[in-house]
């Protein structure tokens, strides 16, 4: 089997090897094009759909990086945000922008596959082109994606997208719950995007995550589903900044309240310094 | 001329639909390479002005109503003691449509059958150009990207497009031309047109024409911008996200900075400080 699948690979590999410009089969590639949503279920968006929200999820994480995890929690239970910046309008970076909360949309080229989603207008480039791993790369929160197409059963066409993504700047957390990474901002995301054998409106990604706050390699298994009749799908905008009433000084989160003016967010929340004011020192 | 145009479109157009409707080989040899990454190109100043002919601000000319050019040299005035005049992006609110077209940061084209796809850094805008023959939805969620419909034209006959159509409408305000303030009306009914074609001697030249037909204006206002293609063969993408670090915060009405120290500083002299009414 391991023989018919190189096989199948080398002829792929060759056949795009001589497009110079000539014709892109799209048949070569699975048909993803359309809206994707997540599927299943999962209060609360979790990282690992399987689990719980929260403690739940288990995440595998060293006993420093849970303690953090943990005091987040305790801090979203008294109605603060934990360690999660996404109030602030800071996407919420790879591999959480996966959970697809909002509408995705995959573009396949031969050089570049685009993953554009909804939240937070995340684009992705998974570059196809064989290139190297930059040497240096800018950390950015959708991260630096480097792919390539398989033919797992050897039919002569792909049909799994494998990408490793790197270089994702912080910080983030892998859902809600605030689940962190390490803020050394070394993890490595593997994927494997591939449509699911009996139904092609829905596609599987399984995901492993290798983090320094890991006591090992995190893996879970998401997926998402197409309205296959919908061949004009609506798509919104999503602009966090708009309407924002969350506003930041200094270390302190408040928010503007509906008659435009400054509040706590929490009992006993010390107003703003303002020194700055000549007004206020009178 | 014309008749040739319009048979060889249609050429194009049947040998496309019957492609595309077996999943069939998209041929990229019938559609400009636009692949790569594209700057802005040109300008009488370095200034990112709507029309690069011209000079930022008054001397745009924009062909306004007295109302609306009574709100331009309002905002202008503003701007000049230091304020923000009209312009909401230091809020991080998306320049949108026409705007986002001055690529004052990169942007990438991605062409397929149904769809041309533009990608912009800038607030990492994007928008799609369906080619895909659909008509106008009687309703249409407004987006600072606008909704675009565009369709391909073999403008020399070569039997290759070389030119998207596009027009766009449904965009959401408020937002003006450029950072000068140039504001379109409140009404949200701008439809912006658009030609976009590779430059005729050097392909690494991109051009726009761009029509804003708008009821703050008093007739279309039509600008021709370029674009310039980097040569690198892996580009480099930025992402931008305004929010991060941004020290501007509005509370009500007024606009307020973060200093460096952490606190609130005002914007502009006597200021008053926030109502701090809410707090114990």
């Amino acid at each position: 089997m391991q023989g018919r699948v190189l096989m199948g690979a080398v002829a792929l590999a060759v056949a795009f090897a001589i497009d110079d410009g000539a014709a892109f089969d799209a048949t070569k590639y699975p048909d993803w094009k359309g809206q994707w949503l997540r599927a299943g279920s999962g209060q609360g968006a979790p990282w690992d759909p399987a689990k719980p929200w929260g403690p739940g999820q288990q995440a595998p994480l060293t006993p420093d990086y849970q303690a953090i995890f943990e005091a987040n929690l305790r801090d979203q239970a008294a109605g603060g945000q934990g360690t999660d910046p996404s109030y602030r309008c800071i996407p919420v970076a790879m591999p959480r922008v996966m959970i697809a909360v909002q509408p995705m949309e995959i573009v396949i080229t031969p050089d570049t596959t685009y993953v554009m989603l909804e939240l937070f207008s995340t684009l992705r480039r998974i570059f196809t082109d064989g290139r190297q791993w930059p040497k240096d790369v800018e950390p950015s929160f959708a991260g630096y994606s480097i792919g390539r197409w398989e033919d797992t059963d050897g039919d002569g066409r792909y049909d799994t997208l494998v990408a490793e993504t790197r270089r994702i700047k912080g910080p983030h957390s892998y859902d809600s719950s605030g689940i962190p990474f390490h803020d050394d901002g070394g993890a490595i995301i593997r994927e494997r995007i591939s449509s699911d054998k009996a139904n092609p409106n829905i596609l599987h990604n399984e995901i492993t995550s290798i983090d320094s706050a890991l006591t090992r390699p995190w893996t879970v298994k998401r997926s998402y589903r197409r309205d296959g009749n919908n061949q004009r799908p609506i798509w919104s905008e999503y602009v966090c900044t708009e309407d924002n009433r969350h506003v930041r000084i200094g270390s302190e989160n408040y928010v503007v309240s509906g008659d435009g003016l400054l509040m706590p967010v929490r009992k006993g929340q010390p107003p703003p310094d303002l020194r700055h004011f000549e007004q206020a020192q009178r | 001329m014309r008749c040739r145009v319009v048979s060889h479109a249609l050429a194009l157009a049947g040998a496309l639909a019957l492609a595309a409707g077996n999943a069939v080989a998209f041929d990229p040899a019938k559609y400009p390479d636009w692949k790569g990454q594209w700057l802005r190109r040109g300008g009488v100043t370095n200034q990112a002005t709507w029309d690069p002919d011209k000079p930022w601000g008054l001397k745009q000319e924009p062909p306004l109503t007295p109302k609306y050019q009574a709100i331009f040299e309002a905002n202008i005035k503003d701007q000049m003691a230091g304020g923000q005049g009209t312009d909401p992006s230091w809020l991080c609110v998306p320049t949108a449509m026409p705007r986002v077209m001055l690529a004052v940061q990169p942007m990438e084209i991605v062409v397929t059958p149904d769809t041309t796809y533009m990608m912009f850094e800038i607030f990492s805008t994007l928008r799609r150009i369906f080619t895909d023959g659909r008509p106008w939805p009687q309703k249409i969620e407004h987006s600072f990207a606008g909704y675009s419909i565009g369709q391909w034209e073999d403008t020399d006959g070569d039997g290759r497009y070389d030119t998207l159509v596009a027009e766009t409408r449904g965009i959401k305000g408020p937002h003006s031309y450029d950072n000068s303030g140039i504001p379109f009306h409140e009404d949200e009914q701008a439809v912006v047109k658009e030609r976009i074609y590779s430059d005729q001697t050097n392909p690494n030249v991109l051009h726009a024409e761009i029509t804003t037909i708008d009821n703050a204006l008093t007739r279309p206002w039509t600008v021709k911008r370029s674009y310039r293609r980097l040569p690198a063969k892996e580009p480099v993408w930025s992402e931008y996200v305004c929010a991060e670090n941004n020290r501007h915060v509005q509370i009500g009405p007024e606009n307020y900075v973060v200093g460096a120290d952490g606190h609130l500083m005002p914007t502009r002299k006597n200021q008053s400080p926030p109502d701090l009414r809410h707090f114990q």
